[in-house]
């Protein structure tokens, strides 16, 4: 978690902010010229967005009969049921709505910057909306008028949308406010208890939201993405507010109560309503990945060694675990205890690691980079042609037994007291350990003389071995140690799915966890997690947009880097690849045409 | 024994010199601008995909039926879609980034492989599957004499092998000689220099694509005449034997480029006849003898050893 570090912050201490053709980020320079016609009537502007959202809200969005949705009959009104029961998008409008127009006319501090937030939450949701139905729902006409009955609703709420915009920037977006209130420690606990809390509930809401996707219900993609900019402008406005940074200022204040805090509330959702096993079993699924994706943080979060092939330690785990399982397809004709089986999975990746690492004694920046791809490439290679009889080729390795513990078989529906849990929850509860766990070693590395050795490797390799520092030993020791949380994950990622197959480990898949780290954020726990989360929840959420999912994640991915390249939860001290390093900056070295020229190596803090 | 160990030289040849083209654009993108274009395969892909629509659906009949006709125009086809993909990459997707963190254009760059790879798979009619590609050149052998019987020879195989020598010489004495080269050498050395010398390097780095992409768009087009099939993945594929091609050659150098590329495609085809494994293992040669490579002559074939920066 960061306190003070949001994305202005960064950039304003880095000297990339002096570099013309970096572009902002967020496009307020625009945006102020835009609304500065507005700034005498900011206020009525903003009330005035504050009615038209309220209003589009009760428009009518469409007009006729969607096919296969859950109103037959004419869906004039709502057409799509919200988490939880509560009437979707339409609710988030009028909520942002009323909000907007309580903001405009009370002085709050920096109502500016919350209204700023609220306004983007609007237009996310409005043109979201709107471009479902008109893409899905029939075209064009289905938002403007037909059948006699105007429905507009959604270019109305954009319209309002983007007059909050413009009136919160031509009131002028005021800094954001530091809240140092000191408050009795117990009062802060509470606080802190109830963030979570509400977390909790956030959390249960993204991932129930919608529901579950496919064709059975058309629906869940749209209403999901709705919910997600809702959110997002839900917490804009929070943390214009300065609220969300008191919090992790509070939680740093309580480390050890939060810690436990946050284990016991991620360890309550089997009793929110995302306490199904469909949702246990994403959730699991999520979780292997996290904790895959915080291993990868350390190589590449924390020592700046870009690794192309980091799913390949995931699916050595895997395989290990299957082999070792006593399914009918595994080589060796013996079934170990699953903590046992978990360690070996995770020395045998992490031996693996150790010799993937090892080039990195020789070859930096992105060449390294390359030597990890292709290490990446011979793993699925090998898996694919069933090496050694060890993987099942394209059969893969079916069959492997559930988990059980003290005669329990993890896959079961268990009742606590006479509280009924979810099957799968046994699964659930026991990633939630597994990524606990990965956290924990995560921090305490960080904090760790090690951690600070890779993090001067990461900044300056040749300064890092310069000050004493063993840059070798040190360099493998983070691929060891990220291969080793991947082999954990592994393991449970074997007995979770009960196949192994080398299609799990594909190219697709490290492109995938190293954009969950870069999204969320390099070198920050929460940060690899939500990165993860999202990147593996967005597919199960769009399976009506199968075809497209690839295409919409890589143009996601173009997305991000060109507008968050710091990630969502960016570290407060990782400023290598931000902060442009005027000395990196030269292409040094390089000739392209010449081949007498000396060829560009520069290392490149990658 | 021996004419199947030539014709797999052979085979090696025309691989490895249609991987070579591609790679060159790999170089010569890395060496200005210190990229790993990854989308760069696509832009081949996408090339042949360009010259598979053309000649789908605008060629009349007769000039489809004539070899001659068709393959020059879909050369050109080919390098002008993928021309026109690579500028339109360069300006919205990486030209935004300059100066941005490292890691940063390198995602963009995955980004972008997986979404071209998607665009044409779902949008291109009948992508989802292998198409057949035409075969606009004189088919069949030619089977050259050996001690011990002959060696066959495609003529696509012939084809591919001059077409791609010549673009690289073409290439190599354009970098080498034309204002234009001078220009692009110098702006690999020293962009803000060269800023200073009057050099518009932002229509230089742009220059860099499009002659990638010709290559790229040419390879496309050759590669589908020579195999009559496309796929939407092969630009994945034969992307990362070219970049290694890149890589093993030394990475900003043209020759060794070409030099990578015939490297990959004799590994690719003697490893698969003689290596334990066959031809399953055959690309698992490949990356083994990249890491080597790098592990050992980390600059590569042709650059100049490592300058570690104090």
């Amino acid at each position: 978690m960061t306190t003070r570090t949001d994305s202005a912050g960064t950039r304003a201490t880095s000297p990339a902010g002096a570099r013309t053709n970096v572009p902002p980020p967020q496009p307020g320079g625009r945006l102020d010229r835009l609304a500065a016609p507005l700034a005498p009537r900011a206020t009525a502007a903003r009330v005035a967005g504050g009615v038209v959202t309220v209003v589009g809200a009760y428009l009518p969005w469409v007009t006729f009969v969607l096919n296969r949705g859950p109103y037959p009959e004419k869906a004039s009104l709502q057409f799509f049921v919200a988490p939880f029961g509560v009437t979707g998008f339409r609710l988030h409008l009028v909520l942002f709505g009323l909000a907007a127009i309580v903001l405009a006319l009370v002085a709050v501090p920096a109502r500016g910057r919350i209204l700023r937030g609220l306004a983007w939450g609007v237009i996310a949701v409005s043109v979201l909306n709107g471009l479902y139905i008109a893409v899905q729902g029939g075209g064009l006409g289905a938002i403007t008028a037909s059948d006699g009955a105007v429905a507009f609703g959604a270019i109305v709420a954009l319209v309002g949308g983007v007059l909050l915009l413009l009136g919160a920037h031509a009131g002028g977006i005021e800094p954001r406010p530091e809240w140092r209130r000191q408050l009795n420690p117990w009062v802060e606990r509470g606080v802190l208890l109830l963030a979570y809390l509400a977390l909790l509930f956030v959390v249960a809401a993204v991932l129930t939201s919608g529901g579950q996707g496919g064709a059975a219900n058309p629906f869940s993609g749209a209403v999901f993405l709705s919910f997600l900019g809702a959110l997002g402008g839900f917490f804009a406005a929070l943390h214009a507010s300065g609220l969300l940074t008191w919090i992790t200022a509070l939680s740093e204040r309580h480390r050890l109560f939060s810690v436990l805090v946050l284990l016991v509330v991620a360890l309550a959702l089997p009793l929110t309503p995302a306490g199904t096993e469909y949702w246990m079993t994403v959730a699991a699924n999520i979780g292997v990945y996290a904790a895959t994706a915080i291993g990868l943080n350390i190589v590449v979060g924390l020592a700046g060694l870009l690794d192309l092939g980091y799913v390949a330690f995931l699916g050595i785990g895997a395989i290990v675990a299957a082999n070792l399982s006593g399914a009918g397809a595994a080589r060796f004709d013996i079934a170990l205890p699953f903590p046992v089986v978990m360690i070996i999975c995770a020395v045998v990746a992490g031996i693996f690691g150790a010799i993937v690492g090892s080039p990195t004694l020789r070859v930096r920046g992105d060449y390294l980079a390359i030597v990890t791809l292709a290490f990446g490439e011979i793993f699925v290679r090998s898996a694919q042609n069933n090496i050694g009889g060890l993987t099942g080729g394209s059969n893969a390795i079916p069959g492997i037994p559930q988990v059980e513990l003290f005669g329990t078989r993890f896959s079961d529906r268990i009742a606590v007291g006479g509280l009924r849990l979810p099957a799968g929850v046994l699964y659930y509860v026991l990633i939630v350990l597994i990524v606990a766990l990965v956290m924990l070693v995560f921090s305490h590395l960080k904090e760790s003389r090690l951690g600070r050795a890779w993090i001067a490797i990461r900044e300056d390799e040749d300064a890092a071995r310069a000050m004493g520092i063993r840059t070798g030993p040190i360099k493998i020791l983070a691929f060891l140690t990220g291969a080793t949380l991947a082999g954990f994950a592994g393991a449970f990622f074997a007995h979770k799915t009960g196949t192994v197959s080398y299609e799990s480990f594909r190219f697709t898949e490290s492109v995938t966890l190293l954009a969950a780290v870069v999204l969320g954020g390099m070198g920050t726990v929460p940060g690899a997690v939500l990165g993860a989360a999202l990147l593996f929840t967005l597919p199960e959420k769009l399976r009506e947009f199968a075809d497209y999912r690839l295409l919409l994640f890589g143009i996601a991915l173009v997305l991000i880097m060109r507008f968050r390249p710091q990630g969502l939860v960016p570290d407060r001290h990782r400023r290598a690849e931000l902060a442009h390093d005027p000395a990196d900056d030269h292409l040094v070295e390089g000739t392209s045409g010449r081949d007498t020229g000396p060829t560009p190596r520069t290392e490149v803090p990658a | 024994m021996l004419t199947t160990f030539l014709s797999q030289i052979v085979n090696g040849l025309i691989l490895g010199s249609l991987i070579g083209l591609i790679a060159l654009g790999y170089t010569m993108v890395y060496g200005i601008i210190q990229l790993i274009n990854f989308a760069h395969g696509e832009i081949f892909m996408v090339g042949a995909y360009g010259g598979l629509a053309v000649f789908t659906y605008l060629l009349p009949t007769f000039v489809q039926q004539q070899w001659y006709l068709a393959l020059p125009l879909l050369l050109v086809v080919g390098a002008a879609v993928s021309t026109a993909v690579g500028v339109l990459l360069e300006r919205f997707a990486y030209r935004p980034l300059r100066g941005a963190p490292k890691l940063a254009p390198l995602i963009t760059a995955l980004g972008v492989s997986v979404a071209l790879q998607e665009l044409i798979r779902n949008f291109y009619p009948g992508a989802t599957a292998a198409l057949p590609f035409p075969r606009v050149f004189v088919q069949g052998t030619v089977e050259v004499p050996v001690p011990g019987g002959t060696v066959p020879l495609r003529w696509t195989g012939l084809l591919i092998i001059v077409v791609s020598l010549v673009l690289a010489y073409a290439l190599s004495s354009f970098v080498s000689n034309s204002r234009m080269g001078r220009a692009m050498r110098a702006v690999s050395q020293d962009p803000d220099t060269a800023r200073l010398m009057g050099v518009d390097t932002d229509r230089i780095i742009v220059l860099t694509f499009v002659l990638g992409a010709v290559l790229a768009g040419v390879a496309g087009i050759l590669y589908g005449t020579d195999l009559g099939f496309i796929n939407s993945d092969i630009g994945l594929q034969n992307g990362l034997f070219a970049f290694t091609a890149a890589v093993l050659g030394g990475i900003g150098n043209l020759k060794g480029a070409v030099v990578g590329g015939i490297v990959i495609g004799l590994v690719k085809t003697l490893g698969g006849q003689y290596l334990p494994g066959g031809t399953a293992y055959d690309y698992v040669w490949i990356f083994v003898v990249l890491i080597a490579v790098l592990v050992f002559r980390p600059q590569g074939f042709f650059g100049e050893s490592e300058r570690v920066r104090a």
